[in-house]
């Protein structure tokens, strides 16, 4: 009879020698989870939006944590996936600006450096086989060059016009493709937040692990502003007509 | 110095038969040859300024600094040996990035001051080290408010309103101590830290030197950085013109 | 406490991670396709710039092919994340020996040292195919491909990537004129006919293969260096 064995976090859990095959076992799963980041460039920099959800497998746990974070005067990330990933990675974020700080030469952290250095973390522990389980979203705008990067816990990274993580790469996406591609310079900021709002929309309509409580950031050539949460309208009246599925 | 010579100041694990540890008040003695370094507490923050003596007129105007950030509210200025402040410096930068890790709260004065005392007063127990030629002064913004500490080579360190390091430090602190500093904001302070820097220094002995002001305070977001330029202007030329007026009156006096 | 229910994280869907028993995965496969014709004195190099996942595309333009500092280029197809780190590694060798040796390497001695490179992690693959293309010591097209592992071959032409299985053929019998009647396998093809061919499979490759497609970074590189265009695919 086995012992119970109790499994914590991968995080937290220490390398355990397997008893049958020496083999060197971690559990690997993420904990408490943010779902779908959205992101895309428009004609004043980027706008980026996150719902304030972290959940524990089917669990809404915690209803009110932020998932979007600025790094130095003018990038932005954005996060989904294990929580406890990003504040390790929010930790080492801010040792980094203060080491910048300490430098005292006048220079600032770059958005391309700080995508490097993030893309550098996820690479090199992927390459541990101990990944950090997140999905990150940088932004910036540097000298009127807007910048918008993905990296993930497998270090693939890549830049795009717009970028959706999780869900968001199913339901969002395609409608940033459609309404954004190839227009990333024309679009003015009220439609922006349009477009960023309905992705929103589809998302909690249609993903469970998401919320109605979320906010949203832009990058402009003003900085980095990150909004207080706030809910969107939404429409249940279709639910009437659905019949069916056991109800 | 009774006990010079005697065999006793050749090391710290040894103490003089009166008490006293001589390469301590050695170290102290690299300290009191160096450019003043002065701190002043005010009530929205903190000044650091300090006459940075140039041995060339070579050298590239601002290069070398002698006020340095340990954190973003820390701002430290020594008078000593350049070398060792900058390893004291890093040391201090390790312990505020490792009481943020711990704590995820900035590194409070106090603490910071504690921990860079008993780093330096290691250096006063072995027989195969030598104690720190530095007085390191630590300008901070924390949550119980501006703080200044500065730090002996013997480990000791103090809190203070205002403090002085260097070969001028007699003339600074009794010009410091007219100074009605917690009824003063540090745009004041920068001015009076100006005139203080310009009055210790011994244009006799030094002909080249720098003033190098930094502040943390409200003005400034609470973060440690250097004072913006047109300010220091500002304070450079108050501090020539008080100079000058003194000048005058010393001339008056004689006549 | 059992956390296995959470196995399958919310924020993931079935295509992200392959699992092998109880061990994560550390490898993707970015998809795409890459190729290279050598001629008498020139490369013909090209790699379309889709990077996908599973049936997600990531990006239009992510490039897979990279000019490197020697004037050689190196297409990878495989895992992205590997690739760049390939390049870095292999730049980071050619700097190391520009400055000992005060001289840029040579085609076949950064051929063999990529196959150091990637035996050397033999038992941990960088999970990428590099064709590496340049011209060689007499000033003639070179294209050395490589699995995983660091197996080195020098050919004429070769084709990787998630369409290698139709653009291969393809150049067997254009490039290469294999079991064909009056051919002569060993013939060069000139440059407009390499271009041609380069730009026709992957328009076929495109139309056939989904991880295929959106734009295509071409290289030509003769004895003034290198060329590069970009051309647009299909964005479907």
């Amino acid at each position: 009879m086995d012992a119970i064995k109790i499994q914590l976090p991968h995080t937290v859990q220490p390398r355990a020698e397997n008893a049958n095959d020496g083999a060197v076992s971690r559990t690997m799963q993420p904990i408490v989870t943010g779902t779908s980041v959205v992101a895309f460039k428009y004609k004043d920099g980027i706008m980026m939006a996150a719902d304030t959800l972290a959940s524990y497998g089917s669990l809404a746990r915690f209803r009110s944590e932020k998932r979007l974070m600025a790094v130095g005067d003018n990038t932005l990330v954005g996060v989904s996936g294990d929580l406890s990933d990003f504040q390790y990675m929010q930790h080492v974020l801010e040792d980094l600006e203060t080491r910048e700080l300490c430098m005292d030469d006048d220079q600032t952290l770059g958005t391309k450096s700080v995508y490097k250095y993030i893309s550098n973390i996820m690479y090199n522990r992927r390459t541990k086989v101990d990944p950090l389980w997140n999905s990150y979203v940088v932004a910036g705008l540097d000298h009127d060059e807007k910048f918008l990067g993905f990296v993930d816990l497998y270090g693939t990274r890549y830049q795009s016009p717009t970028i959706a993580t999780g869900f968001g790469a199913h339901l969002a996406q395609p409608i940033l493709r459609k309404r954004v591609e190839g227009r990333e310079d024309e679009i003015e900021e009220e439609e922006a937040l349009a477009i960023l709002d309905d992705c929103m929309r589809v998302l909690f309509y249609r993903d469970a692990r998401s919320f109605n409580k979320l906010r949203r950031a832009k990058v402009t050539a003003q900085g980095v502003e990150i909004s207080e949460p706030y809910s969107l309208e939404t429409n249940w009246d279709f639910a009437e007509s659905i019949v069916g599925y056991g109800g | 110095m009774t006990s010079i010579g005697t065999g006793y100041d050749l090391s710290v694990s040894t103490y003089s038969p009166d008490g006293r540890i001589f390469q301590v008040e050695y170290a102290q003695k690299a300290v009191d040859n160096s450019g003043t370094a002065i701190g002043l507490r005010v009530k929205d923050g903190v000044v650091l300024a300090v006459e940075k003596i140039k041995h060339s007129r070579l050298l590239v105007p601002e290069s070398n600094r002698r006020i340095m950030t340990a954190a973003k509210h820390v701002g430290i200025v020594s008078a000593g040996w350049m070398s060792d402040t900058r390893h004291l410096v890093k040391r201090a930068r390790e312990e505020s990035r490792n009481y943020h890790d711990t704590y995820k709260r900035d590194v409070p004065a106090k603490i910071l001051a504690e921990r860079m005392g008993m780093y330096k007063q290691v250096y006063t127990l072995y027989s195969a080290v030598r104690p720190f030629g530095v007085g390191t002064i630590m300008a901070s913004y924390d949550a119980d408010g501006p703080q200044l500490y500065m730090v002996e080579p013997s480990g000791q360190y103090f809190g203070y309103h205002g403090c002085a390091a260097g070969k001028g430090k007699q003339v600074a602190k009794t010009e410091i101590e007219k100074l009605k500093l917690s009824e003063m904001t540090v745009r004041e302070a920068i001015k009076e830290a100006a005139r203080i820097i310009y009055s210790a220094h011994d244009e006799t002995k030094d002909k080249l030197f720098e003033l190098e002001l930094s502040w943390v305070c409200e003005e400034s977001g609470r973060k440690h950085q250097r004072v913006p330029k047109e300010l220091i202007e500002e304070a450079i030329q108050y501090a020539e013109r008080a100079l000058d007026e003194d000048d005058d009156e010393m001339d008056d006096d004689e006549e | 406490m059992d956390f296995a229910q959470f196995q399958q994280a919310p924020v993931s869907v079935p295509t992200e991670h392959h699992s092998h028993g109880n061990r994560w995965d550390p490898y993707v496969d970015n998809g795409g396709t890459s190729l290279a014709i050598a001629g008498e004195d020139f490369v013909v190099v090209a790699s379309d710039t889709r990077q996908s996942n599973g049936y997600s595309i990531n990006s239009r333009y992510s490039p897979k092919a990279f000019e490197l500092s020697n004037g050689s280029v190196l297409a990878t197809t495989g895992y992205h994340a590997d690739a760049l780190k390939l390049v870095e590694h292999i730049e980071q060798r050619a700097q190391l020996y520009f400055h000992k040796h005060d001289r840029a390497m040579n085609v076949s001695a950064m051929a063999q040292m990529l196959s150091g490179i990637l035996y050397s992690k033999r038992f941990f693959p960088y999970y990428v195919f590099p064709i590496l293309s340049g011209l060689d010591a007499k000033g003639k097209g070179a294209v050395y491909t490589y699995d995983p592992v660091g197996n080195m071959e020098r050919v004429n032409y070769q084709a990787y990537g998630s369409a290698s299985a139709l653009v291969q053929p393809f150049l067997d019998s254009q490039v290469g004129f294999k079991n064909q009647r009056n051919a002569d396998p060993s013939r060069l093809l000139e440059r407009p006919q390499a271009v041609k061919l380069a730009i026709d499979a992957f328009t076929g490759a495109t139309e056939r293969d989904i991880h295929t497609g959106d734009w295509l970074d071409l290289f030509i590189i003769d004895q003034d260096g290198i060329h590069q265009t970009k051309r647009e695919l299909k964005h479907d």
